[in-house]
């Protein structure tokens, strides 16, 4: 099966864009530009997540990245004053292009050389059918049972290109209060640590110290 | 479009991170290639969940939810992954002010200068 011509054509082009956005922020000596250029790259990001069916991923994507980290980023570029002096590149620019390109080669050559399971190569036909033959989820809360109903509702489990296509969204929801229950709460108490974290960071110093530092209190 | 594709293009921006992340003097932007690499391995992570069938949804013999919620588990991983970076960069960016305001400057080469 196969992959319509619309798809792929977005698939290069969102590629396209996230790569050649991310060379302008490796390369981009004005720091503010290059912030400019990773929103562009999250989005493309973003975009290849919606390509690939997960929905909710792409959301999540475009809201904490697109939305969040880069007013971070331009927040902190324009916080940090000397930002005119352009960020220089190291010293260690021809070793890093070395590392670089050996990490995407050893990665690509594993990619292209593994044999990668896929719906086409089940052999069960009956496990095949199950899957392509519209099975639906019916039901709310914890009363979630699995029907198999005529084709009205099949897009409930479609299979395409050797993939599994899944309904996402709800499914994630419900995982995330039921397997991952625990790593749930956890990232909770994370970003409360991180919270508090940031703001000691912040924080300024008692003012006997330094009392001049004091009008860049937060 | 195929896992292959997905795979070369997540492992593209990956080395671009990592590429930035070493060459970079400016902690802004050593940052910024961090986010860049978090990005290439959480693609890799739904490309698989996209391309892969889980064992447990070949398993299945009735559909189940379970079964259904396993071929996701890759967009869970992403999001929490999303949600640890979303973290991490916050922190970061404090700890660069932190620095900026003690030695004036946010280079990596003055990093090494902050114990006091």
């Amino acid at each position: 099966m196969e992959v319509s011509a619309l798809t792929t054509i977005v698939f290069w082009a969102a590629s396209g864009m996230t790569l050649g956005l991310a060379v302008i922020v490796v390369t981009q000596r004005d720091v503010f530009r290059a912030a400019i250029a990773l929103a562009g790259s999250f989005l493309g990001v973003g975009i290849l997540y919606f390509v690939l069916n997960a929905e909710f991923v792409g959301v999540v994507q475009i809201l904490v990245y697109v939305g969040a980290i880069s007013v971070l980023m331009a927040f902190a570029v324009m916080f940090i004053q000397d930002i005119a002096s352009g960020s220089r590149p190291s010293e260690g620019r021809l070793f890093a292009v070395v590392v670089s390109v050996l990490l995407f080669s050893a990665v690509v050559f594993t990619a292209y050389n593994s044999n990668w399971s896929s719906m086409d190569e089940i052999n069960d036909p009956l496990a095949l059918h199950a899957l392509t033959d519209g099975y639906v989820e019916v039901g709310t809360g914890t009363d979630i049972s699995i029907l198999k109903d005529p084709p009205i509702d099949s897009d409930a489990v479609v299979v395409e290109n050797g993939g599994v296509l899944v309904d996402s969204t709800g499914p994630i929801g419900v995982m995330l209060i039921r397997e991952y229950m625990l790593a749930f709460e956890i990232i909770g108490l994370l970003l409360v640590a991180t919270l508090i974290g940031g703001l000691l960071l912040m924080r300024d110093r008692a003012p006997e110290n330094e009392p001049e530092n004091g009008d860049a209190s937060v | 479009m195929t896992i292959e594709s997905v795979l070369a293009v997540s492992a593209a921006l990956f080395a671009i991170g990592a590429y930035g992340v070493i060459s970079r003097r400016s902690l802004v932007t050593v940052i910024m290639s961090l986010e860049l690499m978090f990005n290439g391995v959480v693609i890799a992570a739904v490309a698989f969940s996209r391309f892969t069938p889980s064992a447990a949804l070949i398993a299945a013999d009735p559909l189940t939810a379970e079964a259904i919620r396993s071929s996701l588990t890759g967009h869970t991983f992403a999001i929490f992954v999303t949600a640890v970076a979303a973290g991490e960069a916050a922190l970061a960016f404090a700890l660069v002010f932190a620095m900026y305001r003690a030695v004036e400057s946010v280079e990596i080469t003055d990093a090494s200068e902050m114990k006091n």
